[in-house]
């Protein structure tokens, strides 16, 4: 089956093998993170952490997680990924929506789907016609071409991309006007994961990239502003087919 | 975990390699006592008990690129480690040095265990795109890419392959 919803300002698309319970789950894993975490919502639990009126302690036990959560990764990651504005504010939209879907995934279990939300990339098992799902990456220079197509095998079940071609300067850089990568895309075993790490890279450079491949299990694709692609020794081995 | 510690171990100790300690020896160490100190900030200090004939120069060291300066602070430059055994075969490793702090730790020599099984080697390197031009081609099931909106996902390759009620 198949279906589309927006939330969290984005779009979900699920292609799954099941009944609408399944997609109910769904539904209700992201409406639930939506209405705790989204900053546009001046009424959720983080926007008034935020503003003050509600005191981080006196919050809930899962937003407390995820901040938690977020912090490791800030240390994880040197502090290429924070869950900070640059004015101390809480902002963990850089990991609430993959925590929203690694939710989404425990929800729809072990079956064979796939969940795309705003391009980043969750799935389990494999297609109808029994291959491996298959990411592919848009090109951020045309957004009507891919630039690569990358199997989830191996245990790889996460595809993360983040750059600043979409929402502008959406992502802090450290100490630089513009990022040195448009583009970064990680695969890894889990959501989380590729998505913070993709971010930090973006955030890092260079040397956060080389500093976080030697780190976590990962592969890696990033775009150079000239349009340039790395990759590491994994990456080429799933883009090898 | 074990192997992520080591690897942590040595970026940690990259100053020692520096000093010019093998590199198999810092894993070695890594892994049954403790970790080393060393930042990167404090070239050659030596200051370590694993680094036997280390006195604070580069010895054991090549400085491709590296200024020849007295010690004191570290050196700009690119330094190379020895070739050392491994559980996972020779690797070899270059520390770059910039403004007396390391901003990068490449691996010159990568074991014969390639891929993800060292994750050392784990480094991104240039890609040609004519590498992957069968990507065009590809079957894909979904589209990666940098976060899109809810008004520019009506752009996305994806909402066309959701509205071509694509399945797998």
């Amino acid at each position: 089956m198949h279906a589309t919803f927006e939330t969290m300002g984005t779009v979900v698309s699920l292609e799954w093998n099941g009944d609408d319970r399944a997609l109910r789950a769904v539904r209700t894993v992201f409406e639930e993170a939506d209405r705790r975490f989204s900053l546009y919502r001046p009424d959720s639990e983080l926007s008034r952490v935020a503003d003050g009126s509600l005191e981080l302690v006196d919050a809930g036990s899962e937003l407390r997680e995820v901040y938690a959560t977020a912090l490791g990764w800030r240390g994880e990651t040197g502090g290429a990924f924070t869950p900070h504005r640059p004015d101390g504010a809480i902002d963990l939209n850089g990991i609430v929506k993959a925590w929203a879907m690694a939710g989404a995934g425990r929800a729809l279990g072990d079956g064979d789907w796939c969940l795309n939300v705003g391009g980043d990339v969750l799935v389990s098992g494999q297609t109808a016609s029994g291959a491996p799902w298959v990411v592919g990456i848009v090109d951020p220079a045309d957004r009507t071409a891919l630039l690569i197509a990358v199997p989830l095998v191996g245990g790889r079940r996460a595809a993360a991309t983040s750059g600043s071609a979409e929402r502008g300067d959406h992502i802090w850089t450290r100490g630089r006007e513009s990022a040195e990568f448009v583009q970064v895309t990680v695969a890894a075993d889990d959501i989380v994961t590729a998505d913070v790490l993709a971010t930090a890279i973006v955030s890092g450079g260079a040397a956060t990239l080389g500093d976080l491949t030697g780190l976590f299990d990962v592969d890696v694709l990033t775009v150079d502003r000239d349009g340039g692609l790395r990759a590491t020794p994994g990456m080429r081995e799933l883009v090898a087919g | 975990m074990r192997r992520r510690a080591a690897v942590a171990s040595v970026i940690a100790s990259a100053g020692v390699v520096l000093a010019g300690i093998q590199i198999g020896a810092a894993v070695t160490a890594a892994r049954t006592t403790t970790t080393t100190s060393g930042t990167g900030t404090s070239s050659g200090s030596g200051s370590t008990s694993n680094s036997g004939s280390s006195t604070g120069s580069s010895s054991g060291t090549t400085g491709s690129t590296g200024s020849t300066g007295s010690t004191g602070s570290a050196k700009d430059g690119t330094f190379k480690g020895q070739t050392a055994q491994t559980p996972f075969g020779p690797m070899q490793v270059a520390v770059v040095i910039s403004g007396g702090k390391i901003t990068d730790v490449k691996v010159l020599q990568e074991t014969n265990q390639g891929g993800r099984s060292v994750q050392i080697s784990n480094q991104a390197d240039p890609m040609l795109r004519s590498e992957v031009l069968q990507a065009q081609s590809a079957n894909v099931s979904t589209i990666g890419g940098a976060t899109y909106t809810s008004e520019g996902y009506l752009q996305s390759l994806q909402s066309a392959l959701d509205q071509a009620g694509f399945t797998g």
